[in-house]
């Protein structure tokens, strides 16, 4: 998924734009001429500088179209494989609270190592053995209060 | 004597010692599988580093560094696919190599040259950083202020192939450094009202999330490609390795050289070390036309430069605070979060650790001679160990990583945040390593640039006043002067071009 120069250029002038319109309620730094609003301005100011070079180099080099698709994007199951990744990530954000680490992490790593292609038994039990050696590590050793969950009562 | 009878004391400590042999073995195995860099070594080891005194903490990622530079030599001569970016530039020839059945010359030219240029790196760290620390304790504001431009100028146009996107990049960098607490007025910034926003885009799940995450979102779309370990059986290492070194001690001298220099120059790294003493080593050799069909010059040029890149990569980040790499930029955000500003003072007040820091660098080397050894003995192990297994367990290692930097969900947030769009960036052609720096040093930067402001009340001519922040602020601005005509002739030429066409 690739959009070309202009579009990356008009995102990040949208953004820098924003900023330094968020640097006006900044309230000035009392007995001196720069306050907190100076160097974000500097920086917005930059951003927006290499926007509009990046526009205007793809405009006068004539311009490519607005998105090309990889290979990988056009493939149902390479673009399962990415979404699949994110996903576990965010599954982990939502349900690390509730189920706890445990569950969660050996979960994630079930479903990726199947759909990756590792056979059954190996997958379960690389993902036992890991999930268990990182709370370990983590849990116990490196003292991280990873979220106990369903198994608080365990723990 | 007694800062280095000191520094002994810390280093030669069982608990150390086995953290440095733990992350030495950990750097090789990392080094060594293709798609892992050694920057993503840093960024998964800095988490279980969070829980260390200064001195383990920095000894892991030296180590792991420097292994991770090595064993990036492996997977090049045996699959043709680099383990780590450092090793691409003479991926090709020592492939050939391998081909023509010099396996054995090329590992054992790889390891020597690797260990040498190592330690020449940290030769030059452990002569020239006291010196240099010396000078920078006079520095002001102003002084800092041109360093940091010089240093990220640098980072923008050596260290990046399109200077436009690296400077994008650079400036992003800089401006998510602005979240949080503004340095000078104390003034919350960009927070939205959000707690966590705060103290700040914390750093660490910012680092996982560009350098581990987006790999791992990249691996998952090329799951099924994969090389072939050749057939071809490893014997004994150093038989000729010593003719080699007859032959080819000036190129070996050469690419040290560059690679100390190019490692020394903040922003630019072991891989562009590697690339540009390759070429060097190919525009100045007797036998141009062997480079590329498996001849081994080139490759003491370049095998030599980016370990001791990684070496001169710590004066910058040492005397002056500012990264001479991605991974330099790492070990300062640790510094900082352990509570030391780097900079010169550090070696007035405590030199003990510098000094620590030189002897674990010289272990680190020393201990890459077997440990590489056996990692090339048993590469065909190490390279079996499947991609599909691997990856999952570096997201749970990346998550749990992030969630203890914060100990909340938020790191792991930022994490993926930061991740996806690490991704988007590199899609699009934007380094993310200028961003890290910009980060890192953008908070220093701002202080310096306020307090200058504040004291030339506002008169640039001010921030050129004293003799050292001068030359400095002279040479930045003769970058920047000669790298916009560069890209307005380039420009206008490309346009001709087009005109033409």
């Amino acid at each position: 998924m690739r959009f070309n120069d202009a579009v990356v250029g008009t995102a990040f002038l949208l953004i820098a734009g924003a900023m330094i319109a968020m640097t006006f309620t900044f309230p000035p730094f009392p007995g001196q001429k720069y306050g907190p609003s100076l160097f974000p301005r500097i920086i917005g100011g930059g951003i927006i500088l290499c926007s509009v070079l990046l526009m205007l180099r793809e405009w006068r080099g004539g311009g490519r179209p607005l998105l090309v698709l990889e290979d990988w994007a056009r493939r149902p199951g390479r673009l399962a494989s990415f979404a699949l990744m994110l996903a576990a990530m965010v599954f982990y954000l939502v349900a690390s609270e509730p189920l706890g680490f445990m569950p969660t992490a050996f979960l994630i790593q079930l479903v990726l190592f199947l759909w990756f292609g590792v056979r059954p038994l190996m997958a379960l039990v690389v993902a036992t053995v890991m999930t268990i050696a990182v709370q370990y590590f983590f849990g116990s050793l490196m003292r991280v209060p990873l979220p106990r969950g369903i198994l608080d009562s365990v723990l | 004597m007694t800062a280095i009878s000191a520094a002994f004391g810390l280093v030669f400590d069982p608990t150390v010692l086995a953290v440095i042999m733990g992350s030495a073995m950990f750097g090789m195995f990392v080094g060594a599988m293709p798609g892992l860099t050694a920057t993503m070594a840093t960024a998964l080891l800095v988490p279980v580093t969070f829980f260390m005194a200064p001195v383990p903490a920095l000894g892991a990622i030296v180590t792991a560094t420097a292994m991770a530079i090595f064993a990036g030599d492996i997977p090049a001569a045996m699959l043709r696919m680099p383990g780590t970016p450092a090793s691409a530039a003479y991926a090709d020839e020592s492939y050939e190599m391998t081909k023509k059945g010099q396996l054995n010359l090329a590992m054992g030219a790889n390891l020597v040259f690797s260990v040498l240029g190592g330690i020449f790196g940290v030769a030059i760290l452990i002569v020239l950083a006291p010196v240099l620390a010396e000078v920078a304790i006079n520095f002001s504001s102003f002084e800092y202020f041109w360093l940091a431009c010089l240093g990220l100028t640098c980072a923008v146009f050596i260290g990046t192939g399109d200077p436009l996107k690296g400077l994008l990049s650079l400036f992003i960098g800089l401006a998510i450094g602005c979240v949080g607490i503004d340095p000078a007025a104390g003034q919350p910034r960009f927070t939205f009202g959000n707690v966590d926003l705060l103290s700040g885009i914390n750093f660490i799940p910012t680092l996982i999330g560009m350098f581990a995450v987006s790999e791992l979102l990249r691996g998952a779309v090329t799951m099924e490609k994969g090389g072939h370990v050749v057939a071809q059986a490893v014997g004994n290492l150093m038989t000729g390795v010593g003719g080699v070194l007859r032959k080819y001690w000036l190129n070996f001298l050469r690419g040290s050289m560059i690679g100390t220099v190019i490692g020394a120059l903040p922003g630019a790294g072991a891989d562009i070390a590697a690339w540009v003493s390759y070429a060097i080593s190919k525009k100045t050799s007797k036998e141009p036309e062997k480079f590329g069909t498996g001849h081994v010059e080139g490759i003491v040029d370049a095998t030599s430069a980016n370990n001791s890149a990684l070496g001169a990569a710590w004066i910058p980040a040492l005397v002056f605070g500012i990264p001479g790499d991605s991974i330099t930029a790492i070990v300062i955000g640790v510094l900082y979060m352990k509570g030391m500003n780097p900079g010169p003072s550090v070696f007035l007040q405590t030199p003990e650790l510098i000094y620590a820091v030189f002897i674990i660098f010289i272990i680190a080397n020393l201990l890459m001679f077997p440990l590489g050894w056996a990692a090339i003995k048993s590469a065909k192990q190490i390279l079996r160990v499947p991609r599909n297994i691997l990856l999952p367990i570096i997201l749970i290692f990346c998550i749990v990583g992030s969630y203890a930097m914060t100990n909340s969900l938020y790191g792991v947030v930022l994490m993926v945040t930061m991740g996806v769009f690490g991704w988007l960036l590199e899609e699009h052609g934007v380094p993310v390593a200028p961003l890290i720096l910009g980060l890192v040093l953008g908070e220093m930067l701002e202080q310096n640039f306020m307090s200058s402001m504040i004291k030339a009340d506002g008169s640039l001519l001010g921030f050129l006043s004293r003799p050292i922040a001068g030359v400095l602020g002279v040479c930045t601005m003769a970058i920047w002067v000669l790298m916009i005509w560069r890209a307005l002739s380039f420009g206008s030429s490309r346009a001709a071009v087009g005109a033409k066409a």
